[in-house]
């Protein structure tokens, strides 16, 4: 039981991660994390390791998630500006403060589904078919919700907006 | 994917910059791009948005979690709630022939547990007088909506509570409503069997500390088995025979939580 605990608990950074992406809240992240974690808890003996710990961690994750967005009916706040992360100090070659709040906007446009896709492949650098095994989903249309978040991204990033980053 | 291939998928791009292609595939997909600016421009603003994402959200991973999700101590919780009933119940057996010679056998007890209790077994008294003689509203929320009840009164409580199943006892859930407690909020669910006895069973947040062993106790007329465990504290209350409700009791604590 205790090195099953101790599995889970390095997957909490990941689960914070992929919470605060999926809700762009950090009070409503961390409740998403610790009701995953009673679960998944809860169900340990049930669970037999077939497959990786981490992608049934984000599939219980992702239950409760779309069971909550569900009940609300409701798609996330924006990111408030304070809670992005503070600037780069002196990197031109990071993103700077504005990308990253414009890029905040778009991705709460994106549908849920594209967004979840998304943040498992670029975020948690799961390989596109773990990603799409958590998202319970084929390869084909993992890429396909990959492709048009992407597109969508995109668009809203880099048209009708100062094109900042080719500024020398 | 080939070098000799004139056209290149979406996918390929994807996978170029998402950075799973092998040496060979990556070689192809760069020689793909010297030629196709547009597609060059696409997979540099993919790239680019790879990166501002992880800006965005990949220092969340490096704050230290709070408190509330340590894995172990949300596993101690849980423990203490469905491990070790066995050792209570047994406590349980063992009290109970205390309180069956001594009446309010608190009175045997040390002074400061007794003191702590005693207001949680007249809340539950109180509660369940005034809400069992009910016929037409003795619930809140009616049974038919158990895990809208059981997912409010944990909110409430801030505390997962699992409503317990008591049919093999003979007590089917009427329902359950939330109620004050000296400025907290308490739970109380009630059941009821086939003759139309009625049991309730009262749950009051506690702060973490020391479980205790079942306690009984006659009050007003009316039996009642009441325990704390890690996170909350319980008094079953019901006019049955002590040992029928001590049963309710010891499998109310196994369900709970």
């Amino acid at each position: 039981m205790s090195q099953f605990l101790d599995e889970i608990e390095t997957c909490v950074p990941a689960l914070r991660r992929y919470a605060r992406g999926l809700t762009h809240d950090a009070d409503i992240a961390d409740d998403l994390v610790q009701d995953c974690l009673e679960r998944a808890i809860r169900k340990s003996g049930l669970w037999r390791p077939s497959g990786p710990l981490k992608a049934w961690l984000f599939r219980i994750l992702l239950n409760i998630y779309r069971n909550d967005l569900r009940r609300r009916r409701r798609t996330p706040d924006p990111l408030p500006f304070d809670m992005l992360p503070s600037e780069p100090q002196g990197l031109a070659a990071q993103p700077g403060r504005l990308a990253l709040a414009e890029t905040a906007r778009a991705m709460q446009t994106l549908p849920s589904e594209q967004r979840e896709a998304l943040l498992l492949v670029v975020i948690e650098g799961l390989s596109y078919a773990d990603a799409a095994s958590v998202l319970g989903i084929p390869v084909g249309t993992l890429m396909s919700r990959l492709g048009r978040a992407r597109a969508t991204l995109r668009q809203l990033t880099e048209t009708g907006a100062p094109r900042l980053r080719t500024v020398k | 994917m080939s070098r000799d291939r004139k056209i290149m998928t979406e996918d390929a791009l994807h996978a170029y910059v998402d950075g799973v292609l092998d040496d060979y595939d990556r070689a192809a997909v760069e020689e793909h791009l010297v030629n196709n600016p547009a597609d060059a421009e696409t997979v540099a603003s993919w790239s680019r948005q790879n990166e501002v994402l992880r800006s965005l959200y990949g220092h969340v991973a490096d704050a230290p979690a709070p408190a509330h999700l340590d894995v172990y101590r949300i596993a101690d919780n849980r423990n203490v709630l469905s491990g070790n009933w066995r050792r209570m119940a047994a406590a349980g057996i063992l009290l109970f022939a205390l309180g069956a010679a001594g009446g309010w056998f608190g009175h045997n007890l040390a002074g400061s547990t007794q003191l702590a209790t005693m207001p949680l077994v007249n809340e539950a008294v109180a509660a369940h007088n005034l809400y069992t003689r009910e016929v037409i509203h003795p619930v809140e929320v009616k049974a038919d909506q158990r895990d809208h009840l059981a997912a409010w009164l944990s909110k409430r409580l801030d505390r997962p509570l699992d409503i317990p199943d008591l049919r093999a006892l003979g007590f089917d859930l009427v329902g359950g409503r939330l109620l004050p407690a000296g400025g907290r909020p308490a739970a109380q669910f009630m059941y009821e069997d086939k003759t139309g006895r009625r049991v309730t069973l009262y749950i009051v947040p506690t702060q973490k500390g020391a479980e205790s062993s079942f306690r009984y106790a006659t009050f007003d007329g009316l039996e009642s088995f009441f325990w704390r465990d890690e996170t909350i504290s319980c008094a079953l209350v019901g006019s049955l025979p002590r040992e029928e409700l001590r049963e309710i009791a010891t499998r109310a604590y196994k369900e709970l939580g």
